[in-house]
């Protein structure tokens, strides 16, 4: 009897609490995928969505908008030198930390400083360039630079978050300090590592009331499971893309609407220019004509995708060139193989060079992504039709960069053949990407992990560099696409859509901003007036 | 009896001197390095002397051998360091999901352990019998099945679909409660990945109960105890059960060790935030640190529990006691 009792007990208290305690007008549930350390600048893990929710924390001078251009943000004037070196800022009065304490001048100067000394993978790069930075009161500030850089705008200024200097100016160990004191539209009220962080509006955001009052966001570490929720209605949206499989479900789902824009992140067949027999052009135009990209963006991405331009610059972004394009065909990859002297000496299905060696190479695709695994298949398979053997090596992460870009470093070499490789969307939104991809000096080609060498391209990527007129930079890159497209040191497969879901009932007025997704600033704020 | 402890304790440290050595030397034998994970995913703009710095940082450009005693005297001071992902330190991440992991995954071995025993007793007992067979097959079934698939089935039907219990994680994100509600909070987030992990582990213990109460059954003193007249209930409880319990408790015992090492696949389902993940996520990111720290645990963990069965055996079983 007594058992029973308590098993109604139970019963009861377990269907009392059924009912989901938040839920509340103003509270967005927005699912993560991992650990973001303590969303401050020096311990946010990812690029995306890291950076983008670090930013609604700590902001940097500029925003990008919505079709990435940095606009003024914390800045409210600014003006810059014919030659480009010196820029001059004047900021929005009366900024505030969540602290309380004013905003200043001085914790600019402190912060672009502090990175300096304090090596970060992703500032101290940014800031390379400083020669000096002066303050003249709390809302002005000059920075010069000791040469004209195309990527200033866009990497420190829209980039770099500032830190308070009267918090930061003692630490010696960023990596272990977790203070989340930063000045924008929110605060982190709560953190649980590994489980959810907690972020409330900021109410006195000097550009306006943000448009959320709570973001709470979970740690959801399994696609299908994060799906399985938002349909569920137990996450409002999620950082998550949405798979292609899932699209039509999703769109005929009520309650929830599915967003789709470009997406700059790419995929692509990386060559080893230094490959004996992969260096040789011939070769390389003939596996790429073998790939039938539009095949694969239909079975791959159900169609949501673009196939990839060969110059690697996605066909909505502002510099693409449209006089750069590229058709694939077996005919012609046989008949490039076969002008080039690769023919099936042994009768053994596969070609060999003209000195015998046969054309079989290692094909490296990264583990837990399915769709590149996918993806490497089917270019064994069409390779395998022209007889060229490709034998796919799926791997995890760090193997596969420990063949490919060991350590980090271009300068350390390479050793494999060929991998399935992509880049993220924020190489696409880089100034001077092709020459960080293309350059063959690797202080200067950081991503350019096939080897590269081409002479013109170099002298296009200095001077990419230098040029701060972007009519001029559209000149430059266009020219480096036309190179890059005809020497083939990589093969642009798709770019895959971004496609984003969320609850209609919570939150709708999401900004996409192109190549990216809905997770950003201007989502959640809108700009300040001048 | 000192000599007992002073031959077997020396064992054990020979033991986890070898993990010691072991937990340093694996993980840095894994191809690549830690460094997109020590300087974030932009590293490649790194140049030289910021990468000597960063590898200078954490103790990485020493020698070997030097790290090697760094991380001995670390962990004699009882240090286990500082993550290189996250710079926090190891004691406090392990010390916030440990909790986690043994509630769940030591629940789930208790009860697993006792459901199956008491269903492999009652079905070798009734021998042949549609209990017997019936509860065999369904054993085999949970046996077979790969753990993330039930888990994704139990959110479909439980969560997904009747709403009973939550989708994911530890506790309602964000939800201030205190007291009861806490407690419920909890208890209902644990129930499913509580579950799945519970009936995986059932089969093994089911089985192994089977097999041994049907041996016990064939025993001579089970024929003298019915002989005796005992009722078939005594016999089975006093006489067959306590004898064929020996192996039971024997994997238990292995297992208890094991917990500290979490169940990985069942807590990325759930987004439970238990030792399991920490480990995994580690191994990605060549987390040295992390990967060294918890492995530690581990081992100790696996030590003491096999020092508690060789305490215990004695008594569960008169036969090894030592004259």
């Amino acid at each position: 009897m007594r058992r029973l009792a308590l098993v109604v007990l139970l019963g009861a208290a377990l269907a009392a609490t059924t009912v989901p305690v938040w839920g509340q007008a103003g509270t967005l549930r927005m699912a993560i995928t991992q650990n973001e350390g303590a969303l401050n600048p020096y311990t946010y893990v990812t690029g995306y969505p890291g950076w983008n929710l670090m930013t609604l924390v700590y902001e940097p001078l500029f925003t990008p908008d919505a079709d990435n251009i940095p606009r003024p943000w914390l800045v409210r004037r600014f003006t810059t030198s014919a030659d480009g070196k010196t820029w001059s800022f004047t900021l929005h009065p009366n900024l505030k930390w969540h602290d309380g304490r004013p905003f200043t001048a001085d914790d600019i100067k402190f912060t672009y400083e502090y990175v300096r000394r304090n090596t970060h993978a992703r500032w101290t790069p940014q800031v390379r360039n400083i020669e000096s930075i002066e303050t003249a009161g709390p809302t002005a500030l000059t920075i010069k630079l000791s040469a004209a850089s195309s990527g200033f705008l866009a990497q420190p200024l829209a980039d770099l978050p500032i830190l308070p200097r009267h918090l930061w100016e003692s630490v010696a160990e960023p990596r272990r300090f977790n203070d989340v004191v930063g000045s924008g539209p929110y605060r982190v009220a709560e953190m649980r590592e590994g489980q959810f962080y907690r972020l409330v509006a900021n109410d006195t955001y000097f550009a306006g009331r943000p448009k959320v009052r709570e973001l709470i966001l979970p740690i959801i570490r399994d696609a299908t499971v994060t799906f399985t929720a938002l349909k569920a209605a137990e996450i409002d949206t999620t950082v998550r893309p949405l798979s292609p499989e899932l699209v039509a479900e999703f769109e005929k789902a009520g309650g929830i609407k599915v967003v789709r824009g470009a997406g700059y992140a790419s995929t692509l067949l990386q060559f080893n220019m230094e490959h004996a027999i992969l260096r040789d052009l011939k070769l390389r135009q003939a596996i790429a004509n073998a790939i039938n990209t539009r095949l694969m963006v239909r079975l791959l991405l159900l169609g949501y995708g673009v196939v990839g331009s060969p110059g690697y610059v996605h066909p909505d972004s502002p510099f693409y060139n449209p006089e750069v394009t590229f058709t694939a065909s077996k005919a012609k990859a046989v008949q490039l193989l076969n002008e080039a002297g690769y023919v099936d000496r042994d009768r053994d299905g596969i070609r060999d060079a003209p000195d015998g060696t046969p054309l079989r190479f290692t094909l490296l695709t990264l583990a837990g992504n399915p769709i590149r695994v996918r993806g490497a298949d089917l270019i064994r398979t069409w390779l395998r039709d022209v007889g060229i053997d490709a034998r796919v090596l799926v791997q995890e992460d760090a193997s596969i960069i420990a063949q490919v870009w060991p350590d980090f470093d271009v300068c350390k070499g390479r050793k494999f053949d060929m991998a399935v490789f992509g880049w993220s969307a924020p190489v696409m939104n880089r100034t001077t990407n092709l020459r960080d991809l293309f350059h063959s000096d690797c202080r200067f080609g950081t991503i350019n992990i096939g080897g590269y060498r081409n002479t013109v391209v170099d002298q296009l990527g200095v001077d990419l560099a230098a040029t701060v007129d972007v009519a001029k930079q559209k000149r430059i890159l266009f020219d480096m696409q036309k190179v890059i497209a005809a020497d083939v040191p990589i093969h642009v497969l798709f770019y895959q859509d971004g496609i984003y879901a969320y609850r209609t009932d919570k939150h709708t007025a999401w900004v996409y901003q192109k190549g990216q997704g809905i997770v950003n600033k201007l989502s959640f704020v809108d700009p300040p007036k001048p | 009896m000192w000599r007992f402890f002073a031959g077997r304790g020396a064992q054990y440290l020979l033991v986890l001197g070898l993990t010691v050595t072991l937990n340093f030397a694996l993980p840095r034998m894994m191809p690549g390095s830690p460094m997109v994970f020590l300087a974030g995913e932009d590293v490649g703009f790194l140049e030289p002397q910021q990468r000597a710095q960063l590898y200078a940082l954490y103790g990485l450009d020493q020698p070997q051998w030097r790290q090697f005693l760094t991380y001995l005297g670390n962990l004699a001071r009882g240090e286990l360091g500082y993550s290189f992902q996250r710079g926090r330190p190891i004691a406090a991440m392990i010390g916030e999901r440990l909790p986690y992991t043994l509630l769940l995954v030591g629940l789930a071995l208790v009860l697993a352990t006792l459901i199956g025993a008491a269903l492999g007793a009652l079905a070798a007992w009734r021998r042949g019998g549609s209990f017997d067979l019936g509860t065999l097959g369904v054993a085999m079934l949970f046996e077979s099945v790969p753990s993330f698939w039930l888990g994704m089935i139990l959110i479909a039907v439980f969560a997904a679909g009747l709403k009973w219990f939550p989708i994911f994680g530890a506790v309602t994100a964000g939800a201030a409660l205190s007291g009861w509600a806490l407690v419920v909070d909890r208890a209902r987030h644990l129930a499913l990945p509580l579950a799945t992990l519970t009936l995986i582990t059932i089969p093994g213990t089911y089985l192994i109960m089977r097999y041994s109460m049907l041996a016990v059954l064939g025993e001579q003193y089970i024929a003298t105890a019915r002989a005796k007249g005992l009722a078939e209930r005594v016999v089975l409880r006093r006489h067959a059960v306590r004898n064929a319990l020996l192996p039971v408790a024997t994997v238990f015992m292995l297992n208890l060790g094991f917990i500290a090492s979490g169940a990985t696949v069942t807590e990325t389902v759930f987004s439970y935030p238990g030792i399991g993940r920490l480990l995994y996520e580690a191994v990605l990111n060549r987390d040295y640190p992390v990967l060294q720290g918890t492995f530690f645990i581990i081992t100790v963990s696996v030590i003491a529990a096999n020092i508690l069965a060789d305490l215990a055996y004695p008594f569960i079983d008169p036969r090894v006691r030592r004259r």
